[in-house]
């Protein structure tokens, strides 16, 4: 068990994959659903620290390099990347904004105000606009499919707690 | 111009025996898909892919602080993959900026706090402007200055662009010098 780990209460569920070299500090949970094909990637080098409340990572979600998660009271983040200040997520999120699921925060925008963002909404460009996008964007199920396998050969990873269940391979 | 001298603290970087200074503090991810060609510095808190796709830096590049390489992908109908990743001679590569692109000539400046989306090519001797951003699968071409996001055309370069690189990347090289005591030999 990691520094980071013994010192907070970080639950990773099963079959998450989350690096080693990653920084976790609060109450953070990482679930992982096999049976719905969901699941969680943290790369290396993400940082996530909950200060004021737990964090819930729920599932599909890639975090990457540089990622840095402070808390707003217990967030939750669904079917999203946050890419390094890259595609997905990321820019800034701030404290109270709820990211829903679908939506597209772009490299170097950041979204401070109070609210729910609206499904499938995209902030884009230097000024920040908005627009409601027609489609959900396309799942990334593949692309975590694809670091589920190779990030295993590179990187040691968190273990989840003993006790909880392993999933059958 | 002469450039000042840049210390750096001897113990926290590795010199190699083709003359790559690799800070201990960068983050070299499967470091055997990782080629480094020569005379490049990698600085402290980078963070380099290797553990999804081969990544070639050539000779005399600066990777500065925080700064971030890593390979793109494309997804196809049945699975992603990930691109190995290019970067040419003399490239300099400013602080905070993440580096997606499937290829980076020779000369290129890459400014501060930069985003270069997945896919995109960067030809020979082309600029990228403090805080851009550029849209996945961009291709800037040689002589060009891009800039503001999403990042579009703004200007253009002199032709001396790639003696200017040149001696931009050997003259840092030069100055980066380290202090206090260290394993290495100091030429």
């Amino acid at each position: 068990m990691s520094k980071a780990e013994s010192r907070s209460s970080v639950k990773i569920t099963p079959g998450a994959v989350v690096c080693d070299e990653c920084e976790l500090v609060g109450d953070i949970t990482i679930e992982y659903y096999w049976f719905t094909g969901a699941r969680t990637v943290i790369h290396p080098k993400a940082r996530i620290v909950a200060e004021d409340g737990p964090i819930i990572i729920g599932e599909n979600n890639i975090i990457e390099e540089l990622e840095d998660i402070k808390t707003r009271k217990a967030s939750r983040y669904d079917n999203c990347t946050l890419f390094t200040r890259g595609v997905h997520s990321d820019g800034k999120v701030g404290r109270n904004v709820e990211l829903t699921s679908g939506c597209i925060v772009g490299a170097m925008c950041s979204v401070t105000s109070n609210e729910a963002l609206t499904e499938n909404s995209i902030i884009y460009g230097s000024e920040c606009d908005r627009r409601i996008q027609r489609e959900r964007p396309p799942a990334q199920g593949l692309q975590i499919d694809f670091l589920t396998k190779i990030l295993p050969n590179y990187h040691y990873l968190k273990k989840p707690k003993a006790g909880t269940p392993q999933r059958a391979t | 111009m002469e450039l000042q001298d840049e210390f750096y603290n001897n113990p926290e970087y590795i010199e190699t025996a083709s003359g790559n200074k690799v800070s201990r503090q960068s983050v070299l991810c499967g470091s055997q898909n990782i080629v480094i060609n020569g005379k490049t510095i990698i600085m402290t808190d980078c963070v380099i892919r290797g553990d999804l796709a081969n990544v070639r830096i050539g000779r005399h590049c600066v990777i500065s602080k925080r700064a971030v390489i890593r390979p793109p992908f494309k997804k196809f109908s049945k699975g992603v993959a990930f691109f190995p990743l290019h970067i040419g001679d003399h490239v300099f590569v400013e602080e905070d900026s993440i580096v997606n692109a499937a290829q980076v000539g020779s000369f290129v400046h890459i400014g501060k706090n930069c985003v270069i989306g997945r896919r995109c090519v960067l030809k020979d001797c082309c600029a990228i402007a403090d805080n851009t951003v550029l849209p996945p699968e961009t291709v800037v071409p040689p002589f060009t200055v891009f800039s503001g996001s999403p990042g579009s055309f703004t200007s253009e370069l002199p032709e001396c662009t790639q003696d200017m690189m040149i001696d931009v990347t050997m003259n840092y090289y030069q100055h980066f010098k380290p202090i206090g005591k260290g394993k290495e030999r100091h030429k």
